[in-house]
């Protein structure tokens, strides 16, 4: 199925979760966020959010300068 | 009520019907407390001060470099040397002679932060690591303190408002559980200054409106910059109900 990550189209398999989208990605786990559809899914519910076709991922790290 | 002087000061102000003479007392009688006095802190103290904001403690402990006024513009080439808090307060005063300014020139332990937040109606998160913000994270969810808090690097900007006296209220932690410091700052990795001061600004507005009694746009909510496309991007923050730090606490 197909899924956006940061707008740009990803194809995943079926019932892939966050935590198994990251490892995909080869993104690190520490220090991202993810929001699925503008909301925030927060670290400890990663691996049981199931992904669904044609959700909008966003993929960022915390910043913390100033 | 305002003094003579007070109504000419502020007359910008009292013209906003969202603020007029009760907002504008409401500023008067509050006590922010700003943490961080670099890139972030610098606009958001000078527009603090200059709204009238009674009562500004300021916070940090570094002593201004050549390297921070490319984006601190609060201070000036003269300032070298001397400690940030220091040159603030001088600043600050000289603005608006009706705010009292109180510093803090040391890297405050978290009890001693818990002890300025039962005196400070909002916090303002200007700070440079992730060990000071998980910090005063903390310290705000335990003393139910409103916290905005900014952070920037190159081109990009974050801005989120938690209200902690309200039960419901997500906390830094359920979007950043993690305390290692990021790879990257801005010693590192750059910034360009109006993208720090974009942000910094943005926690001025936020702590006025908030303290006006206008609601928050951004409440549970965390702003994306980008400085390049100056596109916002907008995410709600839900409670974490495990989150280690807020979600035992209601």
């Amino acid at each position: 199925m197909n899924i956006f990550v940061n707008e740009q189209v990803l194809t995943i398999p079926v019932d892939c979760n966050i935590e198994q989208l990251l490892l995909l990605l080869e993104s690190p786990l520490k220090g991202s966020a993810v929001a699925v559809n503008q909301h925030i899914i927060s670290r400890s519910k990663w691996a049981e959010y199931t992904l669904n076709e044609g959700d909008q991922i966003s993929l960022f790290q915390a910043i913390a300068g100033g | 009520m305002l003094t003579d002087p007070e109504t000419l000061r502020y007359s910008r102000h009292l013209l906003l019907e969202d603020v007029g003479e009760s907002g504008q007392s409401a500023l008067k009688f509050a006590k922010v407390l700003i943490i961080g006095m670099g890139g972030l802190g610098s606009p958001a103290a000078l527009y603090l001060a200059a709204a009238g904001v009674g009562t500004l403690v300021i916070s940090d402990f570094d002593h201004l470099e050549v390297s921070n006024l490319q984006r601190q513009i609060a201070y000036q080439s003269s300032d070298l040397g001397t400690a940030k808090v220091t040159l603030m307060k001088q600043r600050l005063e000289a603005l608006n002679p009706e705010v009292r300014v109180r510093s803090i020139n040391t890297q405050m332990s978290e009890s001693q932060l818990s002890m300025e937040l039962i005196l400070a109606d909002l916090v303002l998160d200007c700070t440079d690591n992730m060990a000071s913000r998980q910090m005063i994270n903390r310290a705000c969810v335990q003393a139910c303190k409103p916290l905005i808090v900014g952070a920037a690097i190159r081109f990009e900007g974050q801005l989120m408002f938690f209200d902690h006296s309200k039960d419901d209220s997500a906390c830094y932690h359920c979007l950043f559980p993690n305390s290692e410091e990021p790879a990257l700052n801005c010693s590192n990795a750059g910034v360009l200054g109006p993208v720090v001061g974009t942000i910094g600004t943005l926690q001025a507005l936020e702590a006025l409106k908030y303290l006006v009694g206008l609601p928050s746009g951004i409440n549970n909510k965390l702003k994306l910059f980008d400085a390049k496309t100056l596109e916002w991007q907008t995410f709600v923050i839900n409670k974490d109900p495990k989150c280690p730090v807020c979600g035992q606490i209601k």
